[in-house]
């Protein structure tokens, strides 16, 4: 509802009106939309001097959207190509209209509307008559093309900003309008949800469509040219209420041809990542040769080769152990690391090491340990002397030289089973070395390849599409008729079902099209409810009239009925 | 009908890319033409009850076919109208809710609320045995798909290929 003074007010009661206004326009090469939304009044020392138009102006139409009149010109100031006050009805010429009273100073009166014209004005001269006319029509800030057509992306927000924010940036970035000329509340109670947040190639339009929508607003520059919103709850209280028919001068029912929406569907992304399994399957797999000469192995094995697979429930499966030889000789072990991978460990144990040194070092020694030798040999005896005692006589000469005498020895006697070099032997050496031998081999037996496998269950994260939908109860498949809303700033299945059941009220409303034409009022705007006086309420969703001198218009008001639980 | 409501409408019929659930494991279907590809059931969400049957995976996407029942792919059209399965999706069709609200005349009231969105997937040996009298384990096959609602209560059998 829009604020008026209390004086206005006085005057709107007691019916005693005499309706003026003023058309007011700026040229736009020294003044801009946003100086003369954003400034406190029409006639303020910070914004140019606007031209009254007013005696210019008749068969003025006014709507919520459109403001269209007639210039009668005679002296051609406003002529296209020659007129001295041209720019003021140039492309881009910013004009307002002002409504008040007769009896009260213009700073009591409302600003009704607030746009600029779009190209070029159309003029006419003609020579039967002698008349100049020119039509004009001025279109409000919502009509500005580039609001809705030119694609942006935002900066990111961050998790838990308010949404309020974000359109305020967009305001001041994107639209170009100063914080003067947004209405609607800076902190809209509804945060970002996800970790990081940007609208990308959409217009500014939808940008903050999107944004209110999560609160069940609707964007709408009011009169003042100012951006503000629609509520679309119905739980709200009235703006106004009619007591009687007096101020009523039509109530109608338009006919309404159109099927209306009976289902909507609010579709969300959950701000929750959600976990998604795979089917266990093998994630990797690793080999390794190990033994005796190595005490230790680590073997990282990651789910994938680009290291980014997460995966859970791991386990290992061995294809061919370091224990599938003859003896035992080390620990297997897995273990998950991460999320991305885990590590298989083959402990060789330690007393393979050492069984393999000592038998190498013991086959070494043996190699050095000599057969067994010794001084007498079985089957033979010695030579023995055989003569008599005293038959020997050695005579030494008396100058020396040889002794001679006579010495009868026995021959050696040998026995032929027990000759030295013939039969078996075993060094002992042989035997020592072939068992180390074997030792070092059952340690080479034991050791090789090993092959292992690690099986587990892969997952990723993925984003939960959520939905709600509110829908006429009853309804049978084939008379559906859907309207879509996607919306991934909507965090919650409440938030969701919210405005799903709000926008559903609002569109069967809006199948209830309703039109009353009351004594103009000038606080009602686009979005009020107003109560009639049979007590059914109304929605106001368009307003126009036609604005005579000296003559209290007729306010057509274009809306639907309120449904209420 | 407002043009743009129809224009809107004919700009939304005119999508070319879809988000969905696999419904079943994949396996080779024989097209029209006689030739061998891959497929699977591909649940749309919405809370609808039918699921696109025999989509097939477009070329070149075969890693595909080793995702498992229950991830999300993303379908494009292809010229003729049919689906085709080209890759898996970063988005998954979940929950719904379905809030019933009845009109009479100004009035309105939220009659009713469910929570929608089926699950289709294989039957545990569990749950053959217990949930499909009087059948059970060894009669019914294994791999045989079941249908739960969102509370994860058994629906139905699900055809299989």
């Amino acid at each position: 509802m829009r604020y008026i003074s209390a004086a206005f007010q006085g005057v709107l009661d007691n019916r005693r009106r005499r309706p003026a206004y003023k058309i007011y326009a700026w040229d736009p090469s020294g003044t801009t939309i946003s100086q003369v939304a954003a400034a406190p009044g029409n006639l303020h020392a910070g914004l140019p001097t606007p031209l009254d138009i007013t005696p210019y102006a008749s068969e003025i139409a006014w709507s919520d959207k459109q403001l269209s009149f007639t210039m009668v010109d005679p002296k051609n100031f406003f002529h296209p190509d020659t007129g001295a006050y041209r720019n003021y009805l140039g492309d881009g010429a910013i004009l307002r209209l002002v409504e008040g009273d007769e009896v009260l100073s213009e700073t009591d009166w409302v600003t009704s509307f607030t746009g600029q014209i779009h190209g070029q004005v159309g003029w006419k001269k003609a020579r039967h008559s002698g008349s100049v006319t020119a039509k004009v029509s001025v279109f409000g800030r919502a009509e500005t093309q580039a609001f809705k057509r030119r694609k942006i992306t935002t900066r990111e927000y961050s998790v838990g900003t308010d949404l309020g924010i974000a359109l305020y940036d967009i305001c001041e970035t994107f639209m170009g309008l100063t914080r003067a000329e947004v209405r609607i509340p800076f902190t809209l109670g509804r945060q970002f949800k996800h970790k990081v947040n940007q609208l990308a190639q959409v217009s500014p339009w939808e940008a903050i469509t999107s944004l209110l929508e999560v609160v069940c607003y609707q964007p709408y520059f009011d009169g003042e040219g100012k951006l503000t919103y629609v509520n679309k709850s119905f739980q709200r209280p009235p703006a106004k209420v009619l007591a009687d028919y007096v101020r009523c001068v039509e109530l109608e029912v338009p006919e309404n041809s159109q099927d209306g929406i009976n289902k909507v569907k609010v579709v969300f992304l959950d701000a929750q990542l959600e976990r998604v399994d795979g089917p266990y399957q093998k994630l990797g797999e690793a080999q390794v040769t190990t033994g005796f000469f190595s005490m230790h192995e680590n073997l990282p094995c990651w789910w994938s080769e680009d290291h980014k697979q997460r995966a859970d429930g791991t386990s290992m499966k061995v294809i061919k152990s370091v224990n599938s030889g003859l003896l035992p000789v080390g620990n297997e072990s897995y273990e998950q690391k991460d999320d991305f991978h885990g590590e298989i460990e083959v402990e060789i144990l330690v007393w393979v090491p050492i069984l393999a040194t000592v038998m190498a070092l013991e086959y070494v020694a043996a190699a050095l340990i000599p057969d067994e030798t010794t001084s007498t040999s079985k089957g033979f005896t010695l030579p023995t002397v055989l003569s008599a005692p005293g038959a020997v006589a050695l005579v030494a000469p008396p100058t020396g030289g040889p002794v001679t005498g006579v010495i009868t020895m026995a021959p050696i006697q040998v026995v032929a089973e027990e000759v030295p070099g013939t039969g078996f032997t075993i060094p002992w050496g042989r035997v020592l070395q072939a068992q180390a031998m074997l030792g070092i081999m059952l340690i080479q037996m034991s050791i090789g390849s090993a092959q292992y496998e690690v099986w587990g269950t892969p997952y990723d994260y993925a984003y939960l599409e959520k939905m709600s939908i509110a829908m006429e109860d009853g309804l049978d498949y084939w008379l559906e008729n859907e309207k879509e809303i996607k919306n991934d700033f909507v965090g919650s299945h409440d938030q969701a079902d919210t405005i799903a059941v709000t926008e559903l009220i609002w569109e069967k409303s809006l199948t209830r099209p309703r039109r009353v034409v009351i004594e103009d009022d000038p606080s009602l705007e686009v979005g009020d409810i107003i109560v009639i006086p049979d007590g059914r309420k109304i929605l106001i969703t368009g307003l126009s009239k036609k604005i005579k001198r000296g003559e209290v218009a007729s306010l057509v008001i274009d809306g639907c009925k309120v449904m209420t639980p | 009908m407002s043009i743009r409501k129809i224009i809107d409408w004919a700009i939304q019929d005119q999508k070319s890319e879809m988000k969905g659930n696999i419904a079943s494991p994949f396996y080779q279907y024989q097209d029209y033409a006689g030739s061998w590809v891959w497929a699977c059931d591909v649940d749309l969400g919405g809370g609808e009850d039918n699921v696109l049957r025999s989509v097939p995976v477009a070329a070149n996407n075969r890693e595909v076919i080793y995702a498992e029942q229950g991830k999300g792919v993303s379908l494009s059209r292809m010229g003729s109208g049919k689906w085709a399965i080209t890759g898996l999706s970063k988005t998954l069709n979940s929950t719904v809710h379905m809030i019933f609200v009845s009109f009479v005349d100004d009035v309105f009231q939220i009659s009713g609320r469910r929570l929608a969105g089926n699950i289709i997937r294989p039957l545990s040996y569990g749950e053959m045995g217990e949930l499909i009298p009087p059948f059970g384990y060894g009669v019914l096959p294994y791999g045989l798909q079941g249908k739960f609602d969102a509370q994860g209560n058994f629906m139905e059998i699900v055809e299989w290929h």
